[in-house]
């Protein structure tokens, strides 16, 4: 924190800055009159008085005042950003207004980087979605809350109990860095990288506290936010009070129950002894391995599970002191046997305002612990692979009483290789961890007395974390037997720390009818992380700590015009330094242009009768991407090496060191957007939607990438080469088809097509080079399953063609000589399709009737595919014995394939998966005015993850990365809520 | 604020005040972003050859790099990418390439293209090769890094002086030679590659490619080069490198030049392999302590890469060598091992280059010239075809109508018939069946399965048949006179078998445990006689005993079983034949290196051995010494033949297999070696020098990917340029046929 402190200096200088700026207007005077806020009557400065359907208008002076030269019988409309605008007819030389706050303030703004924007006067893809349209149920992760709701945005969650999900947002830009979107909570750009021991980095925040959720897509929107933009934006707003609001108490409280919604078909036990019994008819020593139970290891390892979550929050005025202050308690159990996750949260939000609203203060602090314990996802593999002839318990006591696969001479060792007991490896592995995070900011907003158009806003933020975790698997385990058990313990300290500030002026140029928005501000971020590690097992402690840090320092602006209300313009730029890079590639600029035709204002238009809203839009933008691993790539460094990794000269072990590669002209990459989009709204916004299309172009591809062999220090080094392209559509409606007293009824729907491609690899556009191989696999060691190659997707399968017989079977081993130089070889593997979706739909619903509403929301995906990995593992008949001594079980469809051996890179494997889930499905019912009077009370029961639509083989075909393997079932969860308003 | 404070305010404006100040703040925020790594386990190379001990330390990671596969074990910080870590460690890819390639090695599984190696159809993008590749360059660019930082001109700069000074150059030189080891290793494999050195700063660059003329040129003048600046021989610390790890290298480089430079240079492989072979180096009296966990104990290793259990952890090196090979019923305790991983053995070539050499048999197994009257014998073993080759036949031996041989019914209920000639033109059956022979009578029958000893009188056409099995007799055999000792039936040979101790006493074969049907020799001609006499054994000893019958003359043969124990083989259910790859029971597996010290007790870790892998040895010399000689260099035929002999006598553990000098030819050599070093690392090489590897002139099972073993495109001899530096190096042209 100390280091913002003399970043404040900035800041000051900033507000003399300001002070030398002056704008004056001529003006005449005949209506005079004082603009007040009706809730408190204090005065309205700045407020737009404008005689109607001219140019001819004013604002309003520090106290509210106005005067304004105007013919009699004319109309003044009073205009203030976040309040309705009120008409008056001109009767008297004295007018005196009352203003009233928006209550809807957000169908009506958006948050946009530095600052809020009319919601018509957007130039870029923006998305705002409240808190009435976030998803419904147990949600315990804030990005959650927009899964499905926003074209172009694909949200992945996984099934572990407080996990997260992974965003993206039209596309990945990068294959190396990261794709994640940058996620603004309350002006603090959060850092990516997440705090070990948690399983989502976005668990500070409850998902209970935030008011809006903002998408911004395309770069003309996110270009503010420079070179950490390229994928998206999302601006998390939290909810706050209200001047004037009577104290409001809200309890609400969910109750959970988790159910398996599905198994891995698996051979049972009458069916395993059966094929166990064919196979090896004639080798005992197989068939002696058949132990006598029939155990369902799936059902032993997943079981149903319960969850509460409780929510308190006040909020009101405490005279001109707003505030909110808010508690939750999540308690959740894994379907996965032993996982568990538990989480406080606490929020508090002030916002006061001073001196006639010219001073706002938010202050917002969010405080969070949380405990996990994780379980060991490959019990899960385990659980499909173990004998289920064989007991859990093996009625000894060794290995703590699980039954485990012995080496056959007799030892009594296990057999290292073998299945491990899924149930040891949850219930003997102990791997808890507990988070603790605090963000907080506290943002000055002052609008200069002399000059209201100015306003002057600063932003001090510190984000701090602390985690700890341990690990524990007893010396007893047969699985870490040889380490003699597992103790590993480790703690991370994470600290971020923000100042930006920015001046804005904003006024009307009457005589042109415009306006002009001006921006400028400057931004400073420091991320440091440290953290330990030490395992102790054997005889040997191993320790290993880390501490790194980066900065990140930023100037922007920008300027909005606005002509005759019909033509807006957009116009950004920002210049980042990242200490991650050296001083010749650390400054980067991102600029971003946009127009908008607000059609539907134009004459032409408004005669058709339809269009209640038409906009056009064009939009243009540079964004870069710097989230890469380390913090010195660019730097030449010496590692040293570990304890167990040295050398042996003479009789002494000698640690190494050794050089790390490094390009010192690494610099981020940058995406150019280009995006055209229509929104509409027809027949009043009964119905609305936008249309957009874009094309990304992302050059300078941040990547580890083969470099010529010798010329660094390793083979692969991050390094800028290659570019990528992503072209999409996308489309989204809303319709109210239903709008009365007692039926209220809203239906929306989007879809979105994305198409990556990759457009170049390699330095020397060599083109017969094949790619770089990803995806690994399980099975075997080092197997890849993917390619980045260029002219095709990303991550595209690269597997063999499968040659089938007659009967539609694929042969096993045969494959087809695609190259026909007679034999089959890596040479003959093609590019198959790629996990990336075609297209994304996402569909939603919500009733009300009178007391009741129901609302529904779903996703589908077409044409993603999977390369089932449990199959290709765990599908051929040749494994289930080994001759070491035990038995391995396998699915079903290597009872169809009776494939012998492993065919790891057959497309067969390789299959569509589709689908359609429907997320969630809530029937609510409020009571009003009930306990004597006092409180309102919604009951609500909802089904998450009600079904899903797939010809996927597989568990669940919504895998990301496009490899199923080892995955956590996503449980259907039925959830009761109540909400009390008080 | 005083007057001379107000002139200047008037005579600045308040603007360039601001903006002066506003600049000057941005720019300390602006300096924020010049930062430095905090942890002090990364330093910088500005500042780490500060310190002296990091050149020690540098060069330890320039060791380390054939031996681990990064900065922490077993994994988690590799040094290069793109490939699983345990994976690709340098001696596991150079192992693999070395072995997999040829007879000695097949491995089982199923990971990415690694059956190419086998089956001798790699290509570009084979991501072994490719990481075998990547592992030579992170050799050779640590070291030019190394090299570079180490100059005199470096060394005064940072104020390096006397015995530090000293000690820094000589690290230098060793760096030296390890990048010429693996620019060694580049040539052998790869052939032209890309060349730099220490005069090319690490950058985006195109390196430009080196003949492989040029490259054996440089790779000469490098090792000769650092020669005097290295430790004299066996007076480093253990495992580093001194002069006679650099001799090795260069005989390795001369042995091997006609294949890469065309012209033979063996006049210096004797010179080279003739200063090893005299530095102090001495044979291990037990040729298995070279391959134990305390190997650093043995006296012949001239070069080791070191493994420790605790200290030097990898899922490569030693680790892959031992879990790899242990699998099917071997116990991993045996190998001082927490689990085998049941991946590698060895094909039937190399099984069979340690059986028993038939040229040192006592009573080869030769018919007399005589020709006797033949009747034939077809049926349903055979086809029903008298006029094939493989039908059974009875013989005259006294050229009389009485007809006698032995026939294998593989098949209870075999039927069979007795022709008189190789055609049905007079064939004999039994209608009734009174053991009289009917002429187109009925089939003739065996109930049970067996090795029938038929007799027919063709005059008066009575006929016997008894199925016998046969057995070893004799005060000779362990059971004395008393009861026989099994022999086993082959039926594709033919034969009856037995290994077995004999004595220097009698022993006789007879059939079905009983004296009725015995064979001995009396004339001692090899020609067995029913009821012949006792046959001496010579002298006591294992031997392979075989007894042929079939018809006309019966004989037998005495090889003495000499043990090689360099013959570590775990047979027990394994078969000696690959049917299946994937399979780890087909092909023997191969108990040659183990976590065990010599005194039987495990490493000190179960999970990663502390046995060193013996790159080079005394073994290796003497056998490039006596190859060397024999391709015509300078040197002592004799000296050829006693380092041979040597080897052979440490074998056998006795010099009764000692060769003369006429058995020293190349053949033998190639199998010596296949025999002395097998699955350490030199096979390909010396395939490809004795122009073997890709030809038809030797294959062994599944070369080429056929059963039987079939010749590859030469183009083999070399791996290609990996398809990954082809792609980023527009300065690269493809060995040919790739």
């Amino acid at each position: 924190m100390g280091q913002i402190y003399s970043k404040l200096k900035v800041a000051i200088l900033l507000l003399i800055f300001a002070g030398i700026t002056t704008v004056t207007f001529a003006q005449l005077v005949n209506v005079t009159g004082t603009v007040v806020d009706a809730t408190d009557g204090s005065p309205l400065p700045g407020v737009t008085v404008l005689q109607k359907g001219t140019t001819n208008g004013t604002t309003t002076n520090m106290d509210g005042n106005y005067s304004l030269s105007v013919d009699r019988d004319q109309t003044l409309v009073f205009s203030f950003v976040g309040y309705s605008n009120q008409e008056i007819l001109v009767s008297s030389t004295q007018i005196n207004v009352q203003m009233v706050e928006k209550a809807e303030l957000l169908s009506e703004f958006v948050v946009i980087g530095y600052g809020i924007q009319k919601k018509s006067d957007a130039t870029g893809s923006v998305t705002a979605i409240g808190d009435e349209d976030f998803n419904k149920g147990m949600i315990t992760s804030p990005q959650a809350l927009l899964s499905g709701k926003v074209s172009g945005v694909q949200i992945s969650g996984d099934g572990t109990p407080g996990g997260g999900s992974t965003i993206r947002i039209r596309g990945g830009s990068s294959l190396s860095a990261s794709n994640d979107p940058l996620i603004v909570v309350d002006g603090i750009p959060l850092d990516n990288d997440g705090v070990s021991g948690s399983a989502n980095s976005l668990n500070a925040v409850n998902p209970n506290d935030i008011e809006s959720m903002t998408v911004l897509k395309d770069a003309s929107a996110t270009a503010i936010f420079g070179s950490r933009a390229s994928n998206g934006v999302i601006i998390i707003t939290t909810k706050k009070g209200k001047v004037g609001d009577a104290l409001k108490v809200s309890y609400s409280g969910k109750g959970s129950f988790y159910t398996i919604p599905n198994q891995v078909d698996v051979l049972s036990g009458t069916k395993f002894r059966a094929l166990v019994s064919g196979q090896y008819a004639d080798n005992s020593n197989a068939t002696d391995l058949l132990g006598g139970s029939y155990t369902n290891w799936q059902n032993e390892v997943l079981k149903p599970a319960y969850g509460q979550d409780h929510y308190l929050v006040a909020s009101g005025a405490i005279k001109n002191l707003p505030f909110r202050v808010s508690v939750g308690y999540t308690d959740q159990d894994g379907i996965l046997t032993t996982s568990s996750f538990e989480r406080k949260t606490g929020a508090i939000a002030l916002n006061p305002t001073f001196f006639d609203k010219h001073l706002k203060i938010n202050v917002n602090a969010k405080v969070m612990r949380e405990a996990n314990r994780f379980a060991s996802n490959g019990a899960i593999s385990s659980a499909m692979l173990f004998d289920p002839t064989q007991s859990v318990l093996s009625g000894d006591q060794i290995y703590n009483g699980y039954t485990t696969w012995l080496q056959t001479d007799g030892s009594g060792l296990p057999i290292t290789i073998a299945t491990s007991n899924p149930l040891a490896m949850l219930n003997l592995r102990e791997d808890i961890s507990e988070a603790d995070r605090k963000i907080g900011n506290i943002q000055l907003d002052y609008k200069f007395h002399f000059l209201p158009e100015l306003r002057f806003n600063i932003n001090a933020a510190g984000d701090y974390s602390s985690s700890n975790g341990t690990i524990f698997v007893p010396a007893t385990a047969a699985s870490d037997l040889t380490n003699e058990g597992v103790n590993n313990v480790y703690d991370q300290e994470k600290k971020n720390e923000l100042l930006d500030a920015y001046l804005n002026y904003n006024t009307d140029i009457d005589a042109i009818d415009a306006n002009i928005d001006f921006m400028a501000g400057y931004s400073w971020q420091h991320f440091w992380r440290s953290g330990t590690s030490l395992n102790r097992n054997q005889s040997l402690l191993e320790y290993s700590d880390y501490e790194t840090e980066s900065y990140l320092v930023s100037f922007f602006g920008r300027l909005k015009y606005s002509q005759s209300d019909k033509y807006l313009a957009t116009f950004t730029l920002r210049q980042d330094g990242s200490s991650r890079f050296s001083p010749d590639n650390r400054w980067g600029l991102f600029p971003s242009a946009a127009l908008a035709w607000k059609l539907g204002e134009e004459g032409f238009i408004e005669d058709l009768g339809i269009f209640s809203d038409l906009k056009l839009r064009l939009g243009y933008g540079i964004t870069g991407q710097q989230n890469i691993s380390g913090d010195y790539p660019y730097l030449a460094r010496y590692t040293y090496g570990q304890d167990n990794a040295a050398y042996q000269f003479g009789d002494s072990f000698i640690n190494t060191l050794r050089p790390e590669g490094y390009d010192k002209n690494l610099k981020w990459e940058e995406t150019t957007t280009y995006n055209i989009g229509l929104d509409y709204g027809l027949f009043e916004d009964r119905i609305v939607g936008s249309v957009e299309y874009y094309l990304r172009e992302t050059a300078d591809l941040i990547n580890y990438i083969s470099v010529p062999a010798g010329t660094n220090l390793t083979n692969r080094v991050l390094t800028n080469i290659g570019s990528l392209e992503n072209k999409g559509f996308e489309f989204s409606i809303l319709g109210r088809p239903i709008v009365s007293d007692d039926l209220y009824w809203e239906v929306g729907a989007n879809v979105a097509f994305n198409k990556n491609k990759i457009t170049k690899l390699t330095a020397t556009d060599d083109p017969n080079y094949i790619g770089e191989h990803t995806g690994g696999i399980s099975g075997g060691v080092g197997n890849t399953i993917q390619i980045h190659t260029v002219g095709q997707s990303a991550s595209s399968f690269f597997v063999y063609e499968q040659v089938y017989d007659d009967a539609g079977k694929p042969i096993e081993g045969l494959y087809v000589d695609r190259n026909e130089d007679g034999v089959i070889t890596g040479d003959d593997r093609y590019h198959n399709e790629s996990p990336a979706p075609k297209a994304l739909f996402g569909f939603n619903s919500s009733l009300t009737y009178k007391n009741w509403d129901f609302s529904f929301a779903g996703r589908a995906s077409i044409g993603n595919y999977v390369y089932n990995n449990v199959d290709s593992e765990n599908g051929t008949l040749g494994n289930i014995y080994n001759s070491v001594g035990y038995l391995s079980n396998v699915v079903e469809n290597a009872l169809y394939t009776r494939f012998q051996s492993k065919q790891y890179f057959s497309d067969y494997y390789i299959q569509d998966a589709s689908f359609l889930r429907m997320d969630h499905m809530t029937l609510g019912y409020q009571l009003n005015d009930v306990i004597n009077n006092t409180a309102d009370i919604h009951l609500s029961v909802t089904v998450q993850n009600a079904f899903v639509l797939t010809n996927y083989e597989g568990l669940d075909p919504e895998v990301f990365g496009g490899i199923d393997y080892n995955i956590y079932p996503r449980p259907r969860t039925i959830l009761f809520g109540v909400k009390i308003d008080f | 604020m005083n007057i001379k404070m107000k002139s200047i305010m008037k005579k600045y404006s308040i603007y360039t005040m601001i903006v002066t100040a506003l600049v000057l703040v941005f720019a300390s925020c602006v300096k924020d972003l010049d930062t430095v790594p905090l942890d002090p386990d990364e330093v910088t190379s500005a500042t780490v050859y500060e310190n002296p001990d990091s050149y020690y330390q540098v060069l330890a990671k320039l060791y380390a790099i054939y031996a681990v596969s990064g900065q922490q074990g077993p994994a988690g910080m590799p040094d290069i990418s793109g490939i699983d870590e345990g994976f690709s460690n340098y001696l596991r890819q150079y192992w693999m390439a070395q072995e997999l390639t040829t007879d000695e090695a097949v491995i089982a599984w199923n990971d990415g293209n690694i059956s190419d190696f086998h089956d001798m159809d790699w290509t570009a993008t084979n991501e072994f090769v490719t990481a075998m590749y990547n592992r030579i360059y992170y050799q050779v660019s640590l070291s030019n890094e190394f090299i570079r930082e180490s100059s005199d001109a470096k060394l005064d700069e940072r104020g390096f002086t006397g015995a530090t000074k000293t000690a820094i150059q000589q690290y230098r030189n060793e760096a030296r030679f390890l990048r010429a080891l693996s620019y060694y290793h580049a040539l052998d494999m790869f052939g032209s590659v890309p060349f730099v050195t220490e005069d090319d700063e690490v950058g985006a660059f195109f390196p430009e490619q080196i003949s492989r003329a040029d490259l054996f040129t440089y790779v000469e003048t490098e090792l000769i080069a650092v020669e005097t600046g290295l430790a004299d021989a066996r007076t480093n610390e253990y495992a580093r490198a001194d002069k006679a790890t650099a001799w090795m290298v260069l005989a390795k480089l001369y042995l091997n030049a006609e294949v890469y430079i065309g012209s033979p240079k063996y006049d210096e492989a004797v010179t080279y392999t003739g200063k090893v072979i005299t530095a102090g180096y001495s044979l291990q009296d037990n040729y298995a302590t070279n391959f134990l966990a305390d190997n650093h104990l043995s006296n012949e290793i001239i070069f080791p890469i070191a493994y420790d259990g605790i200290h030097t952890k990898t899922w490569g090196g030693a680790t892959f060598l031992i879990h790899a090979a242990v699998g099917g019923n071997m116990s991993a305790a045996d190998y001082g091992i927490d689990g085998g991983w049941g991946g590698t053995r060895t094909t039937s070539a190399l099984v069979k280059k340690f059986l028993p050499d038939a040229s040192k048999s006592y009573f080869v197994n030769t018919k007399s010239t005589a020709v006797y009257p033949l009747i034939y014998v077809p049926g349903g073993h055979q086809g029903w075809a008298p006029d094939a080759v493989d039908c059974p036949t009875l013989a005259s031996v006294n050229s009389d109508d009485n007809y006698e041989g032995y026939v294998n019914f593989p098949d209870a209920g075999n039927e069979f018939k007795i022709n008189a000639t190789p055609s049905w033109d007079e064939n004999y059956g039994d209608n009734e069946p009174d053991n009289v022979l009917d002429q187109n009578g009925a089939n003739l029958t065996a109930v049970d399965a067996g090795y029938y000893k038929i007799n027919v009188n063709m005059a008066t056409k009575a006929y016997t048949f008894e199925a016998t099995h046969w057995g070893i007799i004799g005060d000779a055999s362990p059971s004395g006179w008393g009861a026989d000792t099994d022999m086993i039936y082959n039926p594709t040979t033919d034969e009856w078998t037995a290994e077995i101790y004999l004595t220097a006493n009698e022993m006789k074969f007879r059939a079905n445990d009983d004296w009725p049907i015995n064979l001995g020799d009396s004339d001692m001609d090899g020609i067995l006689e029913y009821g012949g006499g006792n046959i001496p054994v010579p002298e006591d000893g294992n031997y392979v005993v075989t007894l042929k019958l079939g018809s006309g003359d019966y004989t037998y043969t005495l090889t003495p079983e000499a043990v090689d124990s360099r013959a570590m083989f775990h047979k027990d259910g394994q078969t000696l034949e690959i049917t299946n790859i994937g399979e780890f029971t087909e092909g023997w597996a191969i108990a040659k290196y183990k976590n065990l010290t010599s005194a039987g007790d495990a490493g000190s870790d179960l999970a990663f051995p502390d046995t060193d892998f013996p790159m080079y040895r005394l073994a290796d010399a003497y056998l490039m010494y006596a190859e060397a000689v024999l391709r015509g260099g300078n040197g002592s035929a004799g000296l050829a033949l006693d380092y041979v002999n040597l080897l052979i006598t440490r074998a056998y553990g006795n010099d009764k297999n000692e060769i003369g000098s006429t058995d020293l030819t190349l053949d033998l050599i190639l199998d010596e070696r296949a025999r002395e070093l097998y699955w350490e690392g030199h096979r390909r090489t010396d395939l490809i020098r004795f122009g073997k590897f890709t030809t038809a002139d030797y294959v062994w099972p599944w070369k080429g990917n056929v059963a039987n073993g079939a010749a590859v495109d030469a183009k083999f001899n070399v791996f290609p340029i990996p398809s990954t530096d082809i792609g980023s190096n527009p300065n690269l042209d493809q060995n040919t046929g790739y």
